[in-house]
């Protein structure tokens, strides 16, 4: 679709504000009630999903143009898919992550991004990865000790997949190759992609580079046919989605599993027994990607029409994404598990959770603002009373690792994979 | 005309270069168009005039500062906060917006039980902070995507829980109010220094000036803060939901249920609205279904009670026989919450609507007593969540008919006004065809009972040229069935005589010709001289309407 295809949501936005906000029966304060970190930081009207509709409009109407507030606008969007949620907690025919991503999409096309993205997206083209100043040579470092299959050279069931962060941040590497372990010490076999394991490409996406996004996934997807991979079990969650929902409607076709969905089956059918207790409370921290994005890929090939005169219908009944089948449950069995350590919930979870703000790429091009949103998420669980942050991605875990909350407090910021090791 | 340098340097340096802009990306933004939002002029496809600056003020002080500034040069200013409403944006090219977004705090105190809030404290947050300390606030029909306060202060604000904690004016206590004219006014106890527990004092009272009946949607400067009334909560201090996307639910406990009442007639449904106001039953009270239309209300009610049905299963819900059966039995209804203070007192309420209902041949739906159902109902009524649900079947609507009445004349028209409606979805395919009742509100649009507070939902599509055309001449004929009964402006006409379809201003001219007509222009003169006192520089908009009062005298003088 082209951003003139979401003409009719534009002009169906109805400006109820429900994109600013959790949705209105979760609300359970003041102080966590909103749910978009752009309008949260920048606070103009302009910065939510109803102000991007109304962009949409003005640019194809050719009142306003990609000035540069504007081009910083459309990027300053983590496309965490919150305003999403809310939005169709009453709304059936509108797509406010669909069209905010559209809008980067044009605003790619005409060459106006902004200068924190180029050296990721150059490093993507060159590199094969997303983080500026990382080399393909080094791709494969993290798996040097470990014994897993190399599916380039030849066929495997199950790939594992660390994505960029896991690969390449060396504090983060421990994660993934714990990760493996776990899971062969449970006597899953398995592979990595080797010479072909590239960026999934994911995250360009998110951040309008289509063009690059495409190219990078036709390779993978080949790389990932040739070697007869039947299921892709990744740590990250932005890579998650990639398969899950990009690549599948690309008509990738191949199972695609998070660890802590593999690790929970495995604590359920008692292949990983823990040893020690954590005596520790934690707050869990659901990845945008892996909640409510986190929902299958359903092929649909349909069009409006309309009934009773002016009712509004897909033919046929169109997959509705809206967080509903998120992976929420998995992460939380797992620590609930694990003995000593105590869940706390924060107030906005599951498919209202609050986005980390790495997303969209924005860690990148728009600091402040992702530090700022990662403050925020960390406020809300310091006030928990939790001692650690646990989270299944590692974008958030980098983020948040950083931050810090409203007063300067800090959190401890755990993958759930490293407590899972530590209690074994 | 753009802003002069020197005006937005001395704008940029009350709030800071952060929170001023005039992009026109941003300017655009806040623009509104009436086919995509609820305006009551009517539903058109011309934008408001483009603001020359948005500005998103922090404090008090900051406003004042700003509309001094504005004074001095004469730029029309408005605030607004949730910006859903036409009303809240400018209507002339020498304006600025003020985006009160930043201004949301909220304070409870408990022992007064009042609530002092800030405009962009929407009414679920609210209501979230009142209920950790077993409070609640009056949450008007529009929902709690709105503001408390800009209902409270600027527009009429009636809704389910106006029967026991009075509509959103009613509620208005002290408040810090910027005058048009830059001066601070704090009225009521608030304005003596003494708290902000009373509106009318010790301290000047002002809420007539302030807001009048239906409020002056912005036209009377900028209100910073307020106090608001809040009313006993005997439920949990959250809500304890469950249930899937969107279809949330919660069980509040034993002493709050909700109901669906249906009657034979209208005359037996007014008999028991009455009983309603004279009893001090009921703690929610609202026609809420019956805006997906008389046809449509239980199969609605299935799909959006659901976490799997969508709109595209319309049909094959009404075609459920059981769904036609339940349809039919809510032919007449509305919604009921109760709450029991105390375990007697439920018995009690339980007890009434019993009798209630054998003294008026009533029945509760079935349906809605479904414990899924029920729960997902109570929490729907309670927190007003789903606004968006106005907009679901089409992508807009608009407000017709009102009969904002005493319920026995609402009853003896109401038919008449159903046929109109659905005469017009038989014939034409502008609008939807849902049964032509679509009468939604509140049973009672004040305090303790009394005139129903009502609205015809009128659905349409704003994307759809020819849909918003037929919808404003299916609204212009109903002005005919006004005229007739003397009922005064459609409700979707109420502000046609205060911004034009273009979206600009009256001028004064424009109303002098308009209010030297009616039948008591010296209210307007009146209105006029209040507008003097605190907007010399009349710049907030047309929506107080004022007559210029030489033209009074001239007029006289003729006759």
């Amino acid at each position: 679709m082209a951003l003139k295809d979401y003409r009719a949501m534009m002009e169906r936005c109805s400006s109820c504000a429900g994109c600013k906000f959790i949705p209105f029966d979760k609300i359970k304060s003041l102080r966590f009630g909103e749910n978009c970190p752009s309008i949260g930081y920048y606070n103009f009207m302009t910065y939510s999903a109803r102000g991007r509709f109304q962009i949409g409009q003005s640019v194809l109407d050719g009142r306003a143009d990609l000035n540069d507030t504007v081009t910083e606008m459309i990027h300053s969007c983590t496309s965490c898919g919150a305003c999403d949620v809310t939005c169709k907690v009453a709304r059936y025919n509108l797509e406010p992550l669909e069209h905010n991503i559209e809008l980067k999409a044009y605003a790619v096309e005409r060459d106006r991004v902004l200068d924190g993205q180029k050296p990721v997206i150059e490093n993507l083209k060159k590199e094969n990865t997303m983080i500026p100043g990382t080399k393909k040579t080094n791709r494969t470092d993290w798996a040097k000790d470990l014994k897993l299959k190399d599916l380039f050279k030849e066929k495997g069931d199950v790939a594992f997949f660390p994505g960029c962060k896991y690969s390449y941040d060396e504090k983060l590497q421990k994660v993934a190759q714990s990760a493996v372990k776990l899971l062969q010490g449970a006597g899953v076999e398995l592979g990595y992609m080797g010479a072909a394991d590239n960026c999934c490409a994911g995250r360009a996406h998110q951040m309008g580079f289509y063009d690059e996004f495409k190219t990078k996934a036709a390779a993978n997807i080949k790389a990932f046919e040739k070697a007869g991979v039947k299921t892709i079990i990744t740590p990250c969650s932005d890579c998650y989605h990639a398969f899950k929902r990009q690549y599948a409607r690309l008509g990738f076709e191949v199972e695609v599993l998070h660890v802590v969905e593999y690790v929970d089956r495995l604590i359920q059918e008692g292949k990983i027994k823990f040893t020690k207790s954590i005596p520790m409370t934690v707050t869990y921290h659901d990845p945008c990607h892996l909640g409510r994005l986190g929902e299958k890929f359903e092929p649909w090939n349909g069009k409006e029409k309309k009934i009773l005169n002016q009712i509004q219908i897909w033919e046929p009944r169109r997959p509705r994404y809206n967080g509903a089948n998120g992976v929420y449950d998995a992460p939380r069995n797992i620590l609930k598990s694990i003995p000593g350590v105590r869940l706390a919930e924060m107030e906005r979870i599951r498919e209202y959770s609050w986005c980390c703000g790495a997303g969209g790429g924005c860690n990148e091009s728009n600091p402040e603002f992702s530090s700022w949103t990662a403050g925020e998420r960390i406020t809300e669980a310091n006030a928990t009373g939790a001692d650690a942050l646990v989270t299944a991605c590692p974008w958030c875990k980098d983020n948040f690792g950083k931050a810090v909350d409203e007063d300067g407090n800090k959190i401890e910021v755990l993958d759930v994979i490293e407590l899972v090791q530590q209690a074994l | 005309m753009a802003l002069s340098r020197e005006i937005y340097q001395a704008l940029e340096d009350i709030v800071g270069k952060r929170n001023i802009s005039e992009d026109i990306g941003v300017c655009e933004t806040y623009r509104s168009i009436p086919s995509q939002s609820s305006a009551h002029y009517g539903p058109s496809k011309t934008w408001t005039p483009l603001p020359q600056a948005v500005i998103l003020p922090k404090t008090t002080e900051e406003v004042q500062n700003i509309v001094r500034i504005c004074n001095k040069y004469k730029i029309e200013f408005k605030a607004s906060t949730t910006f859903w409403s036409t009303m809240g944006h400018i209507g002339s090219d020498y304006a600025v917006q003020l985006d009160l977004r930043r201004m949301k705090s909220v304070t409870i105190d408990t022992k007064n039980m009042t609530a002092v809030i800030e405009p962009f404290a929407i009414a679920a947050t609210v209501q979230a902070e009142a209920m950790k300390v077993g409070l609640n606030v009056s949450i008007p029909g529009v929902g709690c995507s709105s503001s408390t306060l800009a209902s409270t202060a600027a527009w009429a604000g009636f809704g389910p829980g106006t029967i026991f904690m009075g509509s959103t004016p009613e509620n208005l206590l002290g408040a810090e109010w910027v005058l048009p004219n830059g001066e601070v006014l704090r009225t009521g106890s608030h304005g003596s220094g003494d708290g902000w527990f009373c509106g009318e004092g010790p301290g000047p009272s002002q809420r007539g000036m302030l807001r009048g009946i239906f409020g002056t949607a912005g036209t009377s400067g900028v209100c910073t803060k307020m106090a608001v009334r809040l009313h006993p909560w005997p439920g949990p201090k959250d809500f304890p939901t469950r249930g899937t996307i969107p279809a949330y639910r919660a069980e509040f406990g034993d002493n709050l249920k909700a109901y669906t009442l249906c009657f034979p007639d209208w005359k037996a449904w007014a008999r028991s609205v009455q009983f309603f106001h004279e009893s001090d039953v009921l703690y929610l009270g609202h026609r809420q279904f019956s805006m997906f239309g008389r046809n449509l209300k239980a199969a609605m009610l299935r799909i959006i009670s659901s976490a799997d049905l969508q709109l595209s299963d319309l049909e094959t819900v009404l075609a459920d026989p059981e769904v036609q059966k339940q349809n039919e039995s809510m032919k007449l209804d509305y919604q009921i919450v109760i709450a029991g203070m105390t375990k007697r007192d439920m018995e009690y309420k339980e007890k009434a609507i019993e009798y209630i209902l054998e003294q008026t041949g009533g029945w509760k739906n079935e349906m809605v007593l479904e414990k899924e159902l029920h729960d997902f109902v109570l929490l729907y009524m309670t927190r007003l969540g789903h606004k968006n649900l106005n907009y679901v079947m089409c992508g807009a609507y608009e407000g017709t008919f009102g009969l904002s009445s005493n319920v026995w004349k609402t009853i003896q028209v109401i038919e008449e006004a159903v046929e109109i409606k659905r005469n017009w979805e038989l014939e034409h395919t502008h609008i939807a065809a849902t049964g032509g009742d679509s009468a939604m509100g509140s049973t009672s649009g004040i305090g303790g009972g009394g005139a129903t507070g009502w609205e015809f939902f009128t659905n349409f599509d704003s994307y759809e040229d020819e849909s918003v055309e037929g919808t404003n001449k299916f609204m212009d004929g109903n002005q005919e069935f006004h005229n007739k009964y003397s009922f005064g402006p459609d409700f979707c006409r109420w502000n046609s005589d205060v911004r034009h379809m273009n979206g600009y201003n009256y001028t004064q001219e424009e109303h002098d010709a308009l209010y030297i007509n009616n039948p008591q222009p010296w209210v307007y003169a009146y209105q006029y001289k209040m507008r003097q006192a605190i907007n010399p520089n009349n710049l907030c908009g047309s929506y107080f309407r004022t007559l210029t009062p030489s033209k009074l005298e001239e007029a006289e003088q003729a006759k």
